[in-house]
């Protein structure tokens, strides 16, 4: 009789997954080129930051005090990223009856899982730690190798304790209830953080410099719980110790209270399809290609999962934007900064609607095998993202009819401008998204997200200079 | 007039699929189009359903050519592959909206048509049930009803009948010879080589991208010198791997 799969076996194929999963393996091969270029100029500007530091002596209640303020909204963002993931895991891998199938404990699954969502959040932080430590490393600060491990158990301190939130939530709450409270964890988690560090540029300097010295550690309180992150990070061997203990213990606990539940919340997601109300309707025939499939594609959109979360947090991400921006509304005019945000997110929601369309086109050969020509898909796909976008920019449309009418005509030139130019993107290459709630592959290419963000800011910024009194104000 | 005409057709991908294959169908007929894995079956239907292009030979559907002139040609067939060509968040019956609307179907008609068919496959009480919903044989019955809902003239199926229960692949072949009586021309692959010798009244062996042999089963079996107690799968196993 064959044994279980080992945990090393089933954690070594879950990181083999995730590579092979991973944005840029799905992509082509000549993504990891700028990849690594990126890396290269990352790794050279760290080393030209870190000569600059070795000048300045910091003390090290200050050093504590920078670091634990950085791990602390590391560990925010990380916990936000991990949420998401953690609600990929259970509602959108699609395995859940074959790993529970399987003679493998639940317990190791879901250990195997929390450590897989650790090392997806972990690695981009540790690319951005790792250049700066490598950098102090170099001139002669070994101990800041150990920033490597810090980022390592903020990664699985975040993981477990996003999964001890989303199978606590989705053991008491139906599953479609269960993933739309935990993606909108997430989101409002994320902002909060992003939010949060943008606080010191609306709050006066000295009442900046006068919070900062409230929490800086003395001699007295150093040695106190809530500063070991920090001291871990710098190295401390007690401290670090320490850290490592809790993360172990962290860990362990979440698994053997949540591998029941994990199983149940499994099984239960994976369910989720199959309770899905049946629509009603007599039918609404039309003895017209383009409009049966503009239809057809407009269906796609709305029953596509997490839309209203991903298009809520398409128009969110924004907000901090629109922060940084209002900083300067004195320079720049107020109303009209929201002009080319309007825009980039007009841009971000066609790219966005298409590529739902272009996802979830299971007949191709339906319509390929049809009279009505192949433009007609395209124009299809084109006409419902277009007129999706339009229905969530109409409220924003309305608002700038009402308190700019003058710049309403720029603002409606920028969107059509944004709108046209993305859908022809995303119908070539749709960003990556699930084709459908479980078991399906993902299709798109990250080079579709990265231009179709470069075509939303240069439409952004080109009706920037059309509407902004002042455009060439420095905003910083 | 024939409903199909092929004269010619060769295809090769990196090695040669279809080799210098003629076929001709009547209205009204079936015809079983059989072979090994790997024989070009799959090849040889979608280069008629106009999804190929061959790299040689015609291809004439009711005289009118798919390569020349696709759109005539295509409003006049139906093809069903052997992956169900659905879409999992529509319902059966926006499917068959969809597929309406991509042939011009007066509204009026199609709503008729698809009340029918649904009603005959027995998938009316789940017409508003999304398709992800659905077992593979109720999948394979709303793209039935799909290809039937526009009339076609020639009807291309590529195994029809995979993952049917017993009761619903009867229902399709009874289906099926019902468009044949009416006049519908029918194309099709299967493994199941027990339906192909009930079902079909022209059955083709394609091996190696080559037809081997054609004809009712009796001219098959004179051709393959067995005697009249030869099944088909005695003939098939015969001319396809010498047995």
């Amino acid at each position: 009789m064959f044994k279980p799969a080992s945990f090393a076996w089933l954690f070594a194929h879950e990181l083999k997954l995730l590579w092979r999963n991973s944005i840029l393996l799905r992509t082509s091969q000549h993504v990891l080129i700028p990849v690594i270029l990126v890396a290269v100029l990352f790794q050279a500007t760290a080393l030209g930051i870190a000569d600059i530091l070795r000048g300045q002596s910091l003390s090290l209640p200050v050093l504590i005090l920078i670091a634990n303020v950085n791990l602390i909204f590391l560990g925010g963002l990380m916990l936000s990223r991990s949420l998401s993931l953690a609600v990929d895991v259970l509602y959108s891998r699609g395995d859940a009856d074959f790993l529970l199938a399987s003679p493998i404990p639940p317990s190791r699954i879901l250990a195997v899982r929390m450590l897989g969502v650790a090392a997806s959040t972990g690695a981009p932080w540790l690319l951005l730690a790792g250049v700066m430590a490598n950098a102090l490393a170099v001139f002669g600060h070994p101990a800041a190798l150990t920033g490597y491990l810090a980022v390592g158990l903020a990664a699985i301190l975040a993981a477990t304790a996003a999964f001890f939130l989303v199978v606590f939530i989705t053991a008491r709450l139906p599953p479609a209830t269960a993933r739309r409270i935990s993606q909108s964890l997430a989101l409002i988690m994320g902002l909060i953080i992003f939010a949060a560090g943008q606080m010191p540029r609306f709050l006066p300097h000295q009442m900046v410099k006068n919070i900062y010295l409230t929490f800086l550690p003395t001699p007295t309180n150093i040695t106190q719980p809530i500063w070991l992150p920090a001291r871990a990070a710098l190295g401390q061997p007690l401290p670090l110790t320490g850290a490592i203990l809790i993360t172990i213990a962290f860990f362990m606990i979440v698994l053997s209270i949540r591998a029941k539940s994990f199983a149940t919340g499994m099984i239960s997601a994976a369910a989720l399809s199959h309770r899905i109300p049946a629509s009603t309707g007599t039918g609404q025939f039309r003895d017209n290609p383009f409009a049966a499939a503009t239809l057809k594609n407009l269906r796609l959109i709305i029953r596509f999962p997490g839309l209203i979360t991903q298009t809520i947090y398409r128009s969110l991400t924004l907000v901090p934007a629109l922060i940084i921006l209002s900083g300067r509304t004195s320079v720049h005019g107020s109303p009209a900064i929201a002009i080319p945000l309007l825009v980039f997110l007009t841009g971000q929601l066609a790219l966005f609607f298409v590529s739902i369309i272009i996802g979830g086109e299971q007949a191709p050969d339906l319509l390929a095998s049809s009279p009505a020509g192949m433009s007609t898909g395209k124009q299809a796909a084109y006409a419902a993202a277009g007129y999706a976008t339009f229905i969530v920019m109409a409220i924003p449309i309305f608002g700038v009819l009402l308190s700019q009418p003058g710049r309403l005509s720029a603002l409606l030139a920028g969107m059509a401008g944004v709108a046209a130019s993305n859908l022809i993107l995303g119908e070539k290459y749709p960003i990556p998204l699930y084709r459908a709630d479980f078991g399906k592959t993902r299709i798109g290419t990250i080079f579709g997200l990265i231009i179709g963000v470069a075509i939303s800011s240069i439409w952004g910024l080109a009706t920037w200079l059309l509407v902004a009194p002042n455009p060439w104000a420095p905003l910083g | 007039m024939n409903a199909l005409t092929v004269r010619g057709l060769t295809k090769s991908f990196s090695t040669p699929v279809i080799n210098n294959l003629n076929l001709t169908i009547a209205p009204g007929e079936i015809y079983a189009l059989l072979g090994p894995n790997g024989a070009g079956k799959t090849t040889t239907l979608r280069m008629i359903a106009g999804l190929l292009k061959p790299d040689a030979g015609t291809i004439d559907i009711f005289n009118t050519s798919i390569l020349t002139h696709p759109q005539e040609a295509k409003a006049m067939l139906a093809w069903l592959p052997d992956e169900p060509l659905l879409y999992d968040k529509l319902s059966a019956l926006e499917y068959l909206e969809f597929v309406a609307g991509l042939w011009r179907i007066p509204p009026a008609i199609a709503a008729a048509r698809a009340e029918t068919l649904l009603e005959t496959l027995g998938l009316w009480q789940q017409r508003h049930q999304r398709c992800e919903n659905f077992s593979r044989g109720m999948k394979q019955k709303t793209i039935l009803a799909g290809a039937l809902i526009h009339a076609p003239r020639l009807l291309i199926l590529d195994e029809p009948l995979t993952g049917l229960d017993a009761a619903a692949a009867r229902l399709v072949k009874t289906l099926l010879q019902a468009q044949a009586a009416e006049g519908a021309a029918i194309i099709i692959t299967t493994h199941i080589l027990d339906t192909a010798e009930r079902l079909a009244t022209r059955i083709g062996i394609l091996s190696g991208g080559t037809l081997l042999a054609e004809g009712s089963l009796a001219e098959l079996q004179a051709k393959a010198s067995r005697g009249a107690d030869a099944t088909l799968e005695d003939i098939f196993l015969h001319l396809t791997t010498n047995v």
